[in-house]
């Protein structure tokens, strides 16, 4: 039992963890939460399954033609679904759009591919202690929490995220590209996105059906982990995965996500700002 | 005006001739079938199925010449698995296109919605749904079901556990949708209707990832058998790959998804599908020498090279010939298109020999499939949509 708690909850914690750094990575240049994140990690899995499985392309082109794709897809969410809002952030349109497209995306998939779950291929001929489908999501995690980290703190590009997310009209009266970095920053999310989906599929299988799944479950970690914070998803995101599958066991059934969303709203009405985020500052 | 016996001919020539134009016309109109399905989105597979069946039965009959000189006209509206479109063609079908008899839908769903509009205009239908509240005599004295319904499936599955599988504890696994959970509480009812130990119950995610603490809930709890409803192919795999991992030989019998290739693809070893029965009908089911019954076989054969049948199910392309030829024969024994004529001849219909199965109905009783005909067949023995009957029947 604690074998299974700990495999299959560090696995999906690390995904729901990367699917809440793919919020916050679109949201840190454009103030925007994309419901797109679900189908980002729904695609990375459909995309996986079809260069890998039924294409036959080697794992390692096949993996880097999903994360292209899903770049790809990023970028098309901030053209199609996020620059028309953008004006008017404050009437929260970007709800409307980003949840439009993402049905969009999942009917495309349902129609194009199929509406049941297909298998996903085995990525590597070989296991590291565990299965592939458990140590995956954990080391796409780290690797992906390691590089935002250098990227934020030791790079030009991610100082520049950073200075949007802060203040985007000083940012941009500094001089810098502003819509080239959103359009970046999306195409990073979309490759993270994606790259939870690939590395989950052999949990999640290639299937339209769990944009849902990702997308509610993803943003838990963003809201308890602070919005914006990448380091406060990870620890929140594993910590949710570990609390779902021991729910699983304990309480069994569908009972196990009621317990999730109680300790969840339990936890914000304790830290509305969420665990790890910072109360914000009151203008006066 | 004057008569004149030029103008009394003329007139007695028109009275005359005025009937049997009246006659012509009537014989020239077609026998309207119309046919509700979804033919094209997430769920179009079962409408493609059965749409292959009556477009066959179809153009053979009007091939033949019709009945009594009328051709059926097939009046299709793809309704896409949505109940809004339902409605709107089924108003259509029973307002302006002035049908005759309809298929369809072939989806809960959508039947629910469209059942009491052609009530109200009084079309008969035909159902293959298995949602037991869609067919009553009193509300829609039009509509019958000529497949099982959940009760008929559910009869039939606890019927191979008890007595064939000689189970006495069992679990009982369903999704959480509306089906899912609906057919798993009548189940569990039902088997303790029949005196069996229902030692564990579980309603489970669809999309759950890991299923491993519920098949270890069972076991724990020392169950002999599990009977599974979930349509979804997902979770089916993952049942059967954790009692493979778990090395568990614990028999899964339940819904038809278990047998579909879907399942195939997604299971870690060939294997794990052995000990999985499903739901099947006696008509599409091999004997032990790999014969299906002769009156199927026979229509296999004339259908060769004609109707694809190696990527549907065998059942719904029956049915759907059965459903063409009920109206046809309805019009051609009673000489008349009228929905009285209709409905009256199917409510004495006795053993009618259909190839799906004998349908029998009465004006109060408008479920037509026996239930001797439901049974549980091999879920890893499908071939052209027909599957191996389960061991233990004769």
């Amino acid at each position: 039992m604690v074998e299974s708690i700990l495999s299959y909850g560090l696995a999906m914690g690390a995904v729901y963890a990367l699917m809440a750094v793919t919020y916050n990575v679109m949201f840190s240049t454009s103030r925007v939460f994309s419901f797109t994140a679900g189908a980002l990690g729904m695609l990375g899995g459909v995309f996986g399954a079809l260069f890998i499985g039924r294409l036959g392309l080697p794992s390692g082109v096949g993996f880097l033609l999903t994360l292209g794709c899903c770049a790809l897809i990023g970028v098309v969410t901030e053209f199609v679904a996020v620059r028309p809002v953008l004006k008017s952030l404050d009437q929260h349109l970007y709800v409307l759009s980003t949840l439009a497209l993402t049905l969009m995306i999942q009917q495309f998939t349902a129609i194009e591919w199929s509406t049941v779950p297909q298998p996903f291929p085995r990525v590597l001929p070989f296991d590291l202690f565990v299965r592939e489908r458990f140590w995956m999501p954990v080391l796409a995690c780290a690797v992906v929490v390691g590089g935002m980290e250098f990227l934020y703190r030791h790079s030009m590009v991610g100082r520049a995220f950073l200075a949007i997310a802060e203040d985007n009209f000083a940012a941009r009266a500094l001089g810098l590209p502003e819509r080239g970095l959103r359009i970046g920053s999306y195409a990073l999310a979309g490759m993270i996105g994606g790259l939870a989906g690939f590395t989950s599929g052999g949990i999640l299988l290639a299937f339209f059906a769990n944009v849902p799944t990702l997308n509610f479950y993803g943003f838990v970690p963003v809201a308890l982990g602070g919005i914006g914070n990448n380091r406060g998803a990870v620890v929140a995101g594993l910590a949710l995965g570990l609390f779902q599958q021991a729910a699983n066991y304990l309480v069994g059934g569908v009972f196990a996500s009621v317990a999730i969303f109680s300790v969840f709203i339990v936890a914000l009405l304790a830290a509305p700002q969420g665990l790890f985020g910072a109360a914000p500052a009151r203008r006066v | 005006m004057t008569i004149s016996r030029r103008r009394v001919l003329a007139g007695s020539a028109a009275v005359l001739a005025t009937p049997m134009l009246a006659s012509r016309a009537q014989a020239a109109e077609p026998i309207r079938f119309g046919w509700l399905t979804a033919l094209t989105g997430a769920n179009s597979a079962p409408g493609i199925g059965f749409n292959r069946g009556v477009q066959y039965a179809a153009e053979k009959i009007n091939a033949a010449g019709g009945i009594r000189g009328r051709k059926i006209e097939v009046v299709t509206r793809d309704t896409q698995g949505d109940p809004a479109k339902a409605v709107n063609a089924a108003v259509e079908m029973a307002s302006s296109l002035k049908v005759h008899a309809t298929f369809g839908p072939t989806n809960s769903g959508e039947s629910l919605a469209t059942t009491p509009i052609l009530a109200r205009f009084k079309v008969p239908s035909l159902q293959v749904v298995q949602l037991d509240s869609l067919i009553d005599p009193v509300k829609y004295p039009n509509a019958f079901r000529f497949a099982p319904n959940n009760t008929q499936w559910d009869d039939a599955n606890r019927h191979y556990i008890l007595d064939i599988l000689k189970a006495k504890k069992v679990a009982v696994l369903g999704d959480n949708t509306g089906y899912g959970t609906t057919a798993t509480a009548a189940s569990v009812a039902g088997f303790k209707k029949a005196g069996a130990d229902v030692v564990y119950t579980a309603v489970v995610d669809a999309n759950a990832q890991d299923v491993t603490p519920n098949l270890l809930r069972a076991r724990e709890a020392g169950a002999e058998a599990i009977a599974v409803w979930s349509d979804s192919t997902g979770l089916d795999a993952r049942l059967m790959n954790t009692r493979g991992r778990l090395g568990w030989k614990v028999p899964f019998s339940g819904h038809p998804s278990m047998g579909s290739g879907d399942v195939r693809r997604l299971l870690e070893k060939p294997e794990y599908w052995d000990e999985v029965y499903l739901i099947g009908y006696r008509s599409c089911s091999y004997d032990k020498s790999g014969r299906l019954p002769a009156r199927t076989e026979a229509f296999i054969k004339e259908v060769h090279g004609k109707v694809k049948l190696s990527d549907t199910v065998l059942y719904w392309v029956l049915s759907a010939v059965d459903a063409v030829h009920l109206v046809a024969e309805a019009v051609d024994k009673t000489g008349s298109s009228d929905e009285e004529a209709i409905i009256g001849y199917w409510n004495k219909l006795s053993g009618w020999p259909g190839l799906y199965g004998d349908y029998t109905f009465t004006t109060e009783r408008h479920n037509g499939y026996p239930t001797s005909e439901v049974v549980m067949s091999l879920a890893n023995s499908e071939r052209d949509g027909a599957f191996t009957l389960a061991p233990g029947y004769r």
